[in-house]
Formats: structure tokens, sequence, C-alpha cells
């Protein structure tokens, strides 16, 4: 599903990436870890293009991402996205957030559209909130709406970038509650979370990166038992410890 | 001692009502097309394609270095001789209502230009990111998620910039357009009654921009509560 070979990226002399690759089959939860700087959010974000690459190549269900000619709008219509600062737009009540891009960007019909967004806003539990604008929501609730947002595009796989980093402590099981459900019913999900609980549960592989490098790249069970390299010791130590 | 004598004024008001309203079309159009063409001044500043934000810097450079006087000398006197060559209009047609809006648009275009950009930039980044991660292209991404954010915050600028541009309208004196401003002098200089015309325009300036910057402050409390 998503093919990552020998991916680099620099700004300047800066190089945020080295020589990234990895696989993601369909189906595959793959939470991606690591220090903070160490490039998770720009190669998830390289995924569906939203961050350049220099080197390398990654594709989605058989699209190329970096391929110039390629409609990089039409391949992120289908690649759904969830950030850390949610990014509902503000000036929308929660219902016009849902229906926006499927009639915009997918052309369904207003009401079509408003239809399937209520569905889902029912599925993360929000239904009473459809009314509402994001700013009267809270931060556990704006991410589950924005969690519901991309799926309403059909997607074929979902990333999250730090989906509960912004979140106060007491929100964050409510929105990985959606993504536990999401990852059981078959989506292929690639997480960028500091969630050890959560990979422990759900994911079929751990990334761990360091300084733009992927260092690990295992079975969940093999990461958490051995993890071989010493970084990767010395950050589950730490995140695991308290 | 001086003395005051205001009889000549309600004799005068009809050609005062008829200055007012060059005031208020200058105005109005000028706002208008300085709203228009300076999102799109804004949106080529912001363009990654150097040629469009090379452009648009020049413009907004230009014109902010300028004083608004000689810009509208200039499409007074300059400008008219080329159009009128150019569509073949014949010599001596008053194109001086033409000429001054075409002058305080493409000047206010700048100065809109700039309080849109800033209202641009105010919106997170992140916003443009998630548009883009639903699918939208930059254009939709523009219209339907960064403007109407950026304007809902540039609302009480714009009306502010507004205010300012009806008080510029008076500089169209220098074509002799008998604006608000225009009238009363002309007026006032031909009952010799200057001073009392010109302390009674000041006045009405004085109470429709005064009244309508209250209005603006209360909208900006509202807007800020919201």
């Amino acid at each position: 599903m998503i093919k990552i070979a020998n991916v680099s990226k620099h700004y300047g002399s800066f190089q945020v990436l080295t020589d990234c690759s990895t696989e993601v089959s369909k189906g595959e939860v793959i939470v991606v870890c690591g220090p903070s700087g160490s490039g998770k959010s720009t190669l998830i974000k390289c995924v569906n293009g939203l961050e350049p690459f220099q080197s390398g190549e990654i594709i989605v269900d058989g699209t190329s991402v970096g391929d110039p000619k390629t409609n990089l709008s039409k391949l992120r219509a289908r690649v759904g996205m969830v950030f850390q600062n949610f990014e509902l737009f503000p000036h929308m009540s929660i219902t016009e957030n849902l229906a926006i891009a499927q009639v915009k960007v997918l052309g369904r019909k207003q009401d079509e559209a408003i239809d399937k967004g209520l569905k889902l806003l029912d599925r993360v539990g929000l239904k009473a909130q459809a009314h509402k604008f994001p700013g009267q929501l809270s931060g556990g609730q704006q991410q589950r709406v924005a969690i519901a947002r991309a799926l309403a595009m059909d997607p074929i796989c979902m990333l999250f970038d730090e989906p509960t980093s912004a979140l106060d402590p007491e929100m964050v099981n409510e929105v990985l509650d959606v993504m536990t459900e999401l990852a059981k019913e078959g989506m292929t999900m690639m997480c960028v979370t500091h969630e050890m609980g959560f990979a422990k549960r759900v994911a079929n592989r751990v990334i761990f990166m360091d300084q733009g490098r992927i260092v690990e790249d295992d079975s969940k069970e093999e990461f958490f038992a051995n993890p071989r390299s010493e970084r990767a010791q010395q950050f589950l130590a730490k995140i695991l410890h308290h | 001692m001086y003395e005051f004598d205001w009889s000549s004024i309600p004799g005068a008001l009809p050609f005062l009502w008829d200055g007012m309203k060059v005031t208020l079309v200058i105005t109005a159009q000028a706002v208008l097309i300085g709203i228009v063409w300076g999102t799109l001044l804004a949106m080529m500043r912001l363009s990654p394609i150097k040629a469009l934000s090379w452009f648009a810097a020049g413009y907004v450079n230009l014109f902010r270095a300028v004083p608004l006087v000689m810009v509208l000398l200039w499409f007074f006197l300059i400008v008219p001789e080329f159009v009128g060559q150019l569509f073949n209009i014949p010599r001596g047609t008053d194109m001086r209502l033409s000429s001054a809006m075409a002058g305080f648009a493409l000047f206010e275009s700048a100065y809109y230009s700039e309080i849109i950009r800033a209202g641009i930039q105010s919106v997170p980044k992140g916003q443009i990111s998630a548009a883009s991660a639903l699918g939208m292209n930059y254009g939709q991404a523009m219209r339907l998620v960064v403007l109407p954010q950026a304007f809902r915050n540039m609302v009480p600028l714009l009306l502010t910039q507004g205010i300012i541009l009806f008080q510029d309208t008076s500089l169209v004196y220098v074509s002799a357009l008998a604006d608000f401003f225009g009238a009363a002098y002309k007026v006032g200089d031909r009952d010799g009654r200057l001073v009392e015309m010109l302390l009674f325009a000041g006045v009405v300036y004085f109470v429709i921009c005064f009244s309508a910057s209250q209005l603006v402050k209360r909208l900006q409390k509202k807007y800020s509560t919201a």
C-alpha cells in the first residue's frame, strides 16, 4: 500500500531524513516513534506530499508521490491525515467541516455529504455536537471530529501526526479509542505517536527513528522485548518508566 | 473681529449634496476595487512563483513610496492623454472623475494588499496543510479556508482604511473635481463665505468619520468576544 524507498530530505545543509526505507501493507498499523527532531513527522508528511523530499521514492497505492506529473491533490484526497493541532476549520460548523471536502473535492451532493458526515460523527460519539463550531468543543472532541472528517473521504489509508500530543491527559484515551476501533476494522494506518500503550495494543510494527534515520523497523513484540539499538533502549527506558 | 454669517449654507445644500455623492462614489469604488485587486496582489506577493511575487512587491512599494496627490495628478494630467489616444476618445472629454477613480483604486490597492497579506499570514499554516491533506488544490484552500478566516480578522482594519480613504478623497481638488470638499470650497468662494463653508465641511467630515470609527470599534468588540 505504502512503499518508502531510500528517501532523503534536507533543508539547505541540514539533513532531516537520511535514506529512509520501509513498507506498509494493506491493513497494517505502524507506529512511528522516536525523540523529537528525529524526523518522524516529516517522514509521514512526505507520504502525502505535504513535505517535498529530494531523493528516493514513495509509492502510495501505485502512485509515485515525488513524481512532478502526479496530481498530488487527487492522491491526498485518498489519504486521510490527522494533525497534532486538529486543524478543523474554525469558521465552519462541525457539519460543514465534515462536508466541505466531500462536496468540493469529491463532487458529492451536499445532503449526501452531510449524511455521511453525521454518520461518522455518530461513530466517534459526537452526533450531538453537529451544529457547533470547533471552538466550542474540547481538544479531544475536536480531534475525533478531525478523524471523522478524514474518514468522510473514504481514505485508503490514514496518517496520524502526533494526534494526542496537544491534548490534556484525560482526553488522550477518547482519541486512542477511536483509533483502536479504526485499526480493528482493518484500516491501514501510519501513526506518529509517543503512546507506547497504544503501540503495544494495536500496532503490527514499530518504526524507531533517530536523527533522520530509521533505526529500528520491527514487529512490536521484537521492538519492546529486544530493542537492538542503544538509542531505542534509552528511549524506551525513559518513556516507559514513568 | 470676524463676523460669522451662516446664512449661505442652507441654499448651498443641494450643491454640497452633489459633491458628497461624488465623494461617496469615489470612496466606494476605491474600497471595492482596492479590496479585490489588493487580494490578488497579496496572493501574488505570497505566491511561490518569483515573477508574480516580484511584480506585487514592486507595485506595492512604488505606490506606497509616492504621495497620493502626485498619483492623482499623474492620472489627471498624463493618463487621459494615453487612454484618449488608445480608445479614440475625443479631446476635451471630461475624464476627471474616471481619472480620479482609477488613481484612487490603484493607489489604495497597494495599502489594502498589505492589510490583506498580513491577514492571510495571520491564519495558521496548519490550515493550508489540513485543506491540502483533504485534497483541496491551492485555489480551493485559499478561497474556502484561508481567505474567509483572514477577512474575518481584517474587517476592522479594512473599514478603518475605508475611513481614511473617505477623507483622502478631498485631494481630488487638484483636478478641480467637485467632490464634497471641492463643492464647499467653490460655494464658499462664490459667496465670499469661505471660512464658514470650510468649517461646515470640516464638521460634516468629522461627524461622518467619527461615527464610522465608533461603529468599527463596536464591531471589533463584537468580533473579539465571538
